[in-house]
């Protein structure tokens, strides 16, 4: 800027001040990102934190700060229904995973693999394309009178088949992809070997498709274990709801045990993080995957 | 001899879509075929057992005069809005920076996952935590600061802020996802290009970025609407509807018809007008999707190709 005469000087100069500039501007788009994650963060670990709280330090006006396991030892007492609860959710997500994986993964295979009359890829996939776009609470009423009609109302084993209606469309698209990515040769070498339909699927086609029933698998448990409406209009609450409609009946309108439904909460979400951090690479390719579709 | 193969094979190939269609189709199906009848049944529980009676149109007439029913239409539609718009923009932002980010982009990934996966009950706990006029973090923050404190769930338009805030909150992590993905298979020799002709960065954001990420833009705001749409575990423990009715979103709405005020028909009926709404919304939208990529030399039809 100020010598124009010594060329090669001014051109490092400013070839510092430019790399300089953008340090800089690195540094700043860090500090953005990092207050943006902090925020994200920020909620989730104070609700951990007060889980470790007596009430009374809830409760109060100023700064204080316990450390007390109070909470998690009444919420798991006998005299509690959480254990109860905890157990039924375990059955639902295990039950529904079971049955959105084999319904799942019997009909991707049928839609990429095998011709199938016009009519029943039609209907799949108009299924497919329709049923995750309803809003659940649309689908409540008929849900119910069903599960009045066949006597499945407030049991598990009526909860895991919603569950399963709720998952099964993503989970389908998400097997199909899999699917699709193993190539037809393998099929037809198995074929010429004299191998039935039956048998490739089973010894050629279900351990190479392993990966994506892995990643189906994790997602329709999460979403199961989070699953909150059906459970609640279900279920008469108490022993006989999941642990998520648990949690809501503690806020109760004259007492809130706020320590004991931090814990709860802890309890529901900290197993679910640590699957996360553990797998996030399969479970933002189901969330992307599927979704771009 | 392809042919006779898949002629023996059919059997086990129509097998397999059984289970899916047994469950969604007969289950799913036959559930929504009772949502319909009930729409326009008068029902009732009498000796724990339901009594059917033709209605015709009248459960519709009712809703059509009930002014809540009204309202929530209107701050449901308010509330996609106000969350797509937020969502899809911070996420969009998040995307760039992450992108752009050596240090933090491997935990940003990982940290920008747990508030989409962490149950939706769990959200409104985790805002009631904060928000509460009592107990709240933010009143102590506030006060710590000499700031006057809130009391947001307690008033009307505070509530509605309120849930926009934890709908954000809770489902930006999920249009940053798929924006990301999308960042990163854009095309690097036309950003490098740009460079060259001495773009600055804000040029390339503005100028290549967002128009090769347009596709995945109305992806993104597309399943984030339908998903404002469905809103409900959210809100139930947060407001609950409330004060005055201010956040009843039509889910909450149609809840508290059929299982607080056993309205079954009426109930029934707004979920019925509720797919009807969200049927011709898609409609409109594929269509003028349909036409703006018919129209000759447009910019928008090669962006999309």
């Amino acid at each position: 800027m100020t010598a124009g005469s010594h060329a090669i000087k001014t051109g490092t100069l400013a070839d510092a001040r430019l790399r300089r500039r953008k340090d800089l501007a690195d540094l700043t788009c860090d500090a953005v990102l990092a207050l943006l994650l902090l925020l994200f963060i920020a909620p989730i670990v104070w609700m951990i934190v007060l889980s470790f709280q007596s009430d009374r330090a809830i409760i109060s006006m100023f700064w204080e700060l316990d450390l007390t396991l109070d909470n998690v030892t009444a919420i798991l007492a006998d005299d509690q229904p959480f254990r109860a609860q905890l157990a039924n959710s375990l059955v639902i997500v295990a039950g529904t995973v079971v049955l959105c994986g084999i319904a799942s993964t019997l009909a991707a295979y049928g839609l990429s693999k095998l011709r199938l009359p016009w009519w029943l890829t039609a209907t799949v996939g108009a299924s497919c394309a329709v049923v995750p776009m309803l809003p659940p609470m649309a689908l409540v009423p008929g849900f119910y009178v069903t599960l009045i009609q066949t006597g499945l109302l407030g049991s598990l084993a009526g909860l895991i088949i919603l569950n399963t209606i709720l998952n099964l469309p993503f989970a389908t698209l998400l097997m199909k992809i899999g699917f699709d990515e193993i190539p037809p040769a393998l099929q037809e070498a198995a074929s010429i070997d004299g191998a039935s339909e039956a048998r490739s699927f089973w010894t050629i086609m279900l351990p190479l498709v392993t990966p994506s029933l892995i990643t189906s698998s994790l997602f329709t448990a999460i979403m199961t274990w989070n699953e909150f409406l059906m459970g609640l209009t279900m279920t008469s609450g108490g022993t006989t709801s999941p642990l998520s409609v648990g949690i809501a009946s503690l806020v109760q309108p004259y007492e809130v045990r706020w320590g004991q439904l931090s814990a709860v909460g802890s309890l529901a979400v900290v197993p679910i993080m640590i699957a996360s951090v553990l797998a996030s690479k399969r479970i933002i390719a189901g969330m992307t995957r599927g979704s771009v579709k | 001899m392809a042919l006779t193969f898949w002629r023996r094979s059919s059997v086990f190939a129509k097998t397999t879509t059984l289970p899916f269609l047994v469950l969604i189709v007969g289950v799913g199906g036959y559930s929504w075929a009772q949502v319909v009848l009930m729409a326009f049944s008068h029902l009732r529980i009498e000796a724990g057992e339901f009594v059917w009676q033709p209605a015709g149109f009248d459960n519709f007439r009712e809703i059509l005069a009930n002014e809540l029913a009204m309202y929530s239409l209107a701050v449901t539609a308010l509330f996609v809005v106000a969350t797509v718009v937020l969502s899809v923009v911070l996420g969009l932002v998040l995307a760039l920076l992450v992108q752009r980010s050596r240090r933090l982009n491997r935990i940003s990934q990982v940290v920008l996952l747990w508030p989409a996966i962490v149950a939706p009950v769990v959200v409104s706990l985790i805002w009631l935590l904060i928000l509460s006029p009592n107990i709240g973090v933010l009143n102590k923050l506030l006060d710590t600061v000499r700031l006057p404190t809130q009391d947001w769930l307690g008033t009307e338009a505070g509530a509605i802020v309120a849930i926009i805030i934890v709908d954000v909150w809770h489902w930006t992590p999920v249009a940053f996802l798929m924006l990301y993905t999308a960042l990163c298979a854009v095309d690097e020799e036309a950003i490098e290009a740009a460079r060259c002709d001495g773009a600055n960065e804000w040029q390339v954001i503005r100028y290549i970025k967002i128009p090769m990420l347009m596709p995945a833009i109305i992806g993104t705001v597309f399943i984030r609407a339908i998903m404002g749409v469905k809103a409900f575990d959210e809100m139930y423990l947060l407001t609950a509807g409330g004060p005055n009715g201010a956040t009843t979103l039509v889910s909450l709405h149609i809840r508290d018809v059929f299982f607080d005020q056993l309205n079954y028909g009426y109930g029934s009926a707004f979920s019925v007008l509720l797919v009807a709404l969200m049927s011709l919304a898609i409609g409109a939208g594929m269509l003028v999707r349909h036409l703006r990529a018919i129209r000759p030399f447009s910019a928008t039809r090669e962006v999309e190709a």
